[in-house]
């Protein structure tokens, strides 16, 4: 009984000391592991929100909107069979024109490929500006793991009302490898097969959530596009 | 430093290799090599342990009841790899996003208890220290070599630089099947090293 008792004590003092410690260093990296994810999403928002080189929403109101929906992140609020599009939605009036940067994400080759979008709503129409691929650390590096190259990237965007309405395929989807990156992109149509040998399961990843996102904006917010 | 304490130092980056010669720790080492940069990183991380872990562990062998070091050792390791974890999270957010999961699986690398159990537990503080830095370092080489061999093949580069481009990459060298390959054939040249030595000893 004694022998039992020493034995569990130590067992315990050890196991405290542990939890003090590790206690110790949450407490202290809580606020820079914070700022590090608000910090890798807040580069792609900015990112997808330029053009030519300039903001078009002024950073403040990036900032505000990103605290006014800290709470509500990462929640699935649009599904289609082969992406979902995550929380939370943001929306950018201007003078015009509505933006919206929204996030989704497909299956890739080794789980979640995560994009971050930007639509702008003008004219009765939704045309893609930008996208940037924001978790692929799953996906085959040299492979799947090309989709982090800003020239592959760019394949995805612009991508104009019409195109997003034929659906956006990657080029062996659509069985278009013969189209320039320009030309496919008019009828939705991401050219990758050059930039990414190899590998379609990843960008096919990133199609599916360009079109989920599309999918939400008109059904779910703006309705009244023809 | 005294030769006993270089002993403890250099064994493990060749004589007793942890990855090459040991075959411990096999599971990081086939999964995070797909490029030289992970291999490294990876490698570092398991030596902020390893070292820790071999540190504390030396220092409490005395008070630690035979029948219940197993558990403590693992709290120990456990607590450490959790806090590199937190610590790189928040400060090296890129690389510890690209490690992943391997990360949390520290805890279960073979080499961090198998040094605890086989040399922290009976030696003192500083060749510990030395033994756990030495085998680390010995696994980040080992890891950084493996890395850089399969993107140098697969990729054509190293550490994200081109060196050849596009020219002659070999996709299975990125795949799993690469890893094994590699290994395979790194462990007989360490092997084939280790009997050299023998015989040049046995000359003597």
């Amino acid at each position: 009984m004694k022998e039992i008792l020493k034995t569990g004590m130590t067992l315990m003092i050890f196991t405290l000391v542990a939890g003090l410690a590790l206690g110790l260093i949450f407490k202290v990296t809580e606020q820079p592991i914070k700022n590090a994810e608000l910090q890798n999403i807040l580069n792609a928002i900015e990112f997808v929100l330029t053009d030519n080189g300039k903001l078009m929403v002024e950073k403040s109101l990036i900032n505000e909107k990103i605290n006014e929906t800290i709470n509500d992140t990462e929640k699935e609020i649009f599904k289609t069979d082969k992406a979902a599009v995550l929380s939370p939605v943001l929306e950018f009036k201007l003078d015009g024109k509505t933006i919206y940067v929204l996030k989704a994400y497909g299956i890739g080759y080794g789980g979640k490929v995560v994009t971050v979008a930007s639509f702008i709503i003008q004219n009765g129409r939704i045309d893609l500006h930008a996208i940037k691929v924001i978790e692929y650390s799953q996906e085959t590096p040299g492979l799947g793991a090309k989709i982090a190259e800003e020239k592959s990237q760019q394949r995805f965007y612009p991508i104009p009302y019409e195109g997003l309405k034929n659906g956006v395929k990657v080029d062996k989807d659509a069985g278009k490898s013969n189209l320039e990156p320009e030309e496919a992109k008019k009828i939705g149509v991401v050219k990758i097969s050059d930039v990414m040998t190899g590998a379609t399961i990843t960008p096919r990843a990133v199609a599916n959530s360009i079109q989920a996102m599309f999918k939400y904006l008109r059904t779910e917010v703006v309705k009244d596009v023809q | 430093m005294s030769s006993r304490s270089w002993k403890e130092f250099s064994k493990g980056f060749v004589l007793e290799n942890p990855t090459f010669v040991q075959a411990l720790g096999m599971c990081p080492t086939l999964a995070t090599t797909t490029n030289a940069k992970n291999g490294f990183g990876m490698g570092l991380a398991a030596t902020a342990v390893l070292v820790m872990s071999n540190v504390v562990i030396s220092l409490i062998r005395k008070t630690v009841p035979e029948k219940i070091r197993i558990p403590i050792f693992i709290t120990i390791i456990a607590s450490f790899v959790t806090i590199v974890d937190l610590l790189m999270h928040a400060y090296v957010y890129d690389l510890w996003k690209t490690l992943g999961l391997f990360i949390p699986l520290i805890v279960v690398n073979c080499i961090i208890m198998g040094r605890a159990e086989a040399f922290a537990s009976k030696n003192n503080v500083w060749h510990s220290f030395l033994d756990g830095l030495g085998m680390g370092l010995g696994f980040t080489a080992s890891l950084t070599l493996l890395g850089s061999i399969r993107e140098l093949l697969g990729n054509g580069t190293l550490f994200d630089i081109t060196i050849w481009g596009k020219a002659f990459n070999v996709f299975i060298m990125i795949l799993p099947p690469g890893a094994y390959l590699t290994l395979g054939l790194l462990a007989a040249l360490f092997a084939f090293i280790g009997m050299k030595r023998k015989e040049r000893g046995n000359n003597k």
